[in-house]
């Protein structure tokens, strides 16, 4: 499948999100074409995951439109896969490394049925593409970290989507992990589709993304990265950190003034 | 005090049938709060029903029937929604939220069970610790046997609730593992969830009459803990946590015939038991296998170090004294007994064991020369990390770090750093 080249990718219309009534992302206006690796990159507390997560429907957006596919996301859940963040789930969970796997085909298997010999051999094939085909039987929390990680992209790669959205693929996971996430990562863009990668570390960047946005509590820059990651454009970036947005913010949420 | 009596027999059947379906329930239910962590929340909503179920009967619901399972389903949401409700707007944080929510409503319903006792049929000391004993007592004639309600409702609540699983299996899995991505996937992860909740109100209204409030929490979260404990697959863990259930509530009623006392405090207690022999003999993370596997070490580095220290007197480094602790002294014995050091008093290595020393030593001395070529440490600093690490080098590292050092022969002391490989002539040996 790949998708049709007169819309973008995905689509961000002036979103903007609050956590209560304090809006964490202001505005942003952001549009990402088809194909491509696209990176979303900022310091902590930026509002990078927030973003990512109000693609997903995760957290409500205060105001704004996000079209994915050029569509609602309720028309195209079906062909969007997630990697959370690592940390969000407790590895100590009793399942093996291919029940994880399994889990990417649950939602197109629907209610009642069961994963068949089908979906069993496409695990072992997400598996394998993520050089993890012989820790298959292997209970989740005996793994390394750069594994589990790998663990959460089959599991995207088993639900056949053509846009993934990745939180931190690369955060505290081992160079050798690394480079097979980014090597699987450009395979899916070779096949046509789009993958969105929250991402922290400005070094690589330039080796991996054909483009990026450059956020901190609302978008910077985007475009190709040798045209955004510019010293100005990074000095606004971490550097110029906006404090007005908070206090404004700090004051939504208190439904006060501010000074 | 075994009474032969078959009426006598019967009773107590019906009575461990219902003490048994009630924690098969229970444990069903509890193993999904324990792997999302939410057994406390199990706790709460088993207090918080009481004032459902005192509501329900004031409004003319029947012990046991529809109107005060209803009652009880909504009081456990409404401690959820509550303990929500406080999270959110008041701040707290959700376990402090929990713990005012279920408290306030539990010291509710007791106030209303007190105060109404003249019109409603509840003991508040049942409440507490149920009336398993009684069970048998208040019977329904089904196929013309007279089946104690409380089983009926509990046998009931069962069917449902392994109903509900088998038919939203993967659903339940999924969004315990990982809710963020199950709803990104599109699964229906707040009905799921709040379905968890209803099925933790329903199980604990079933088991209320038969154990009792506090009583209830041991059924919901000891057999599904200790099953965790013990298998690494969840589908597994279900069916040991509800075997553990079912055991526990038979021998602890058993033991509570014996010993003439409280059916559910018993049964509560042999299931604290079960828990305490699954962590005992856990695999892998128990306490036997851990001090097994603790006490297996010392064993083989005591061994490791014989080995190497007859090696090196052999070298003519200084003479290998005798062992001298207890450990040491059975080391050298089972060395013997094995064949690595030959018997009587002048006994040095076998060629086996000479073997065996020799690739110990490697492994010490290689270890002692990658320190001295990487990290910054003094030279008499080397040999104790080397004395640690020499007994969990194995081949293919040591391969790898005698790569490394190409070129640098000997150790930082000086001396040289034995072959891999039995040695033949020096020129022979492998790079690798």
């Amino acid at each position: 499948m790949t998708m049709s080249t007169t819309s973008a990718g995905l689509e961000f219309h002036d979103v903007t999100v609050a956590y209560g009534r304090r809006p964490v992302l202001w505005n942003v206006d952001l549009t990402v074409p088809g194909a491509c690796l696209f990176g979303i990159i900022g310091p902590n507390g930026a509002g990078k995951s927030t973003l990512l997560k109000a693609a997903l429907g995760l957290v409500p957006l205060a105001g704004g439109e996000v079209r994915i596919l050029g569509a609602p996301l309720e028309q195209v859940r079906g062909r969007v896969g997630y990697v959370p963040q690592r940390e969000s789930v407790d590895w100590d969970f009793p399942v093996t490394v291919t029940d994880v796997v399994l889990m990417g085909t649950y939602a197109r298997l629907g209610w009642l049925r069961r994963p068949g010999p089908r979906e069993r051999s496409l695990a072992a094939e997400c598996l394998d593409r993520v050089g993890l085909a012989d820790v298959a039987d292997r209970q989740i929390g005996r793994l390394s970290g750069g594994q589990q990680q790998r663990v959460f992209l089959a599991r995207a790669l088993a639900q056949e989507a053509d846009v993934y959205f990745l939180d931190e693929p690369m955060a505290g996971v081992d160079a050798r992990s690394q480079e097979r996430i980014f090597r699987v990562l450009a395979e899916l863009r070779a096949e046509g589709r789009l993958v969105v990668i929250v991402h922290h570390d400005l070094r690589s960047a330039g080796d991996w993304f054909d483009a990026v946005a450059l956020i901190d509590m609302r978008l910077v820059a985007t475009g190709p990265v040798a045209e955004v990651l510019t010293p100005e454009n990074l000095r606004r970036t971490y550097a110029g950190r906006l404090d007005l947005l908070d206090e404004i913010g700090r004051a939504v949420a208190e439904g006060g003034r501010t000074p | 005090m075994i009474d032969a009596d078959s009426t006598h027999l019967w009773m107590h059947f019906w009575a461990i049938a219902t003490a048994a379906t009630v924690s098969a329930g229970c444990a069903l239910v509890g193993s999904f709060l324990v792997v999302r962590r939410l057994t406390l929340l199990g706790d709460a909503i088993s207090h918080a029903v009481l004032p459902g179920i005192v509501l329900a009967v004031l409004a003319g619901g029947r012990p046991g029937g529809a109107g005060v399972f209803l009652g009880a389903v909504v009081a456990g949401l409404v401690t959820v929604w509550l303990t929500n409700l406080l999270g959110t707007h008041a701040g707290l944080a959700e376990d402090a939220g929990a713990g005012v929510a279920f408290t306030t409503l539990f010291a509710i319903g007791v106030v209303l069970v007190s105060a109404l006792a003249a019109r409603v049929d509840i003991d508040p000391g049942c409440v507490l610790y149920g009336i398993l004993e009684l069970v048998p007592f208040d019977t329904v004639p089904i196929l013309g046997l007279e089946v104690p309600r409380a089983l009926l409702a509990a046998a009931t609540v069962l069917v449902v609730l392994v109903i509900g699983a088998v038919v939203c299996w993967k659903e339940l899995v999924f969004t315990a593992f990982d809710p963020a991505a199950a709803r990104a996937a599109g699964l229906p992860v707040g009905v799921i969830s709040a379905g968890l909740l209803v099925a933790t109100s329903l199980a604990t209204v079933a088991s209320f009459e038969a154990v009792g409030a506090i009583l209830v929490v041991a059924m919901l979260a000891v057999p599904a803990a200790a099953a965790e404990l013990l298998v690494r697959r969840f589908q597994v863990m279900l069916v040991v946590a509800v075997g553990l259930g079912v055991a526990g509530s038979i021998l602890g009623y058993l033991a509570a015939w014996r010993f003439n006392t409280n059916a559910a405090g018993m049964i509560a207690v042999v299931l604290g038991i079960e828990y305490v022999v699954a962590a005992l003999v856990a695999p892998g993370d128990g306490i036997v296998a851990r001090v097994v596997s603790r006490e297996s070490l010392r064993w083989r580095v005591a061994c490791e170090d014989r080995l190497a220290s007859l090696w090196r007197a052999e070298e003519g480094d200084a003479a290998a004294l005798a062992p001298r602790t207890l450990l040491g002294r059975l080391a050298q014995a089972r060395l013997v007994f094995w064949g690595r050091i030959g018997r009587g008093s002048a006994g040095g290595l076998t060629d086996i064991g000479r073997e065996e020393a020799r690739v110990i030593v490697r492994s010490h001395r290689l270890w002692e020369a990658w320190l001295g070529r990487h990290v910054a440490l003094p030279l008499d600093h080397l040999h104790p990390p080397a004395e640690w690490i020499e007994h969990h080098l194995g081949a293919e590292v040591r391969g790898r770090i005698a790569a490394d050092l190409e070129g640098h022969e000997g150790d930082p002391h000086g001396r040289d750093i034995p072959s891999e490989e039995f040695p033949r002539r020096a020129a022979d040996e492998p790079a690798r």
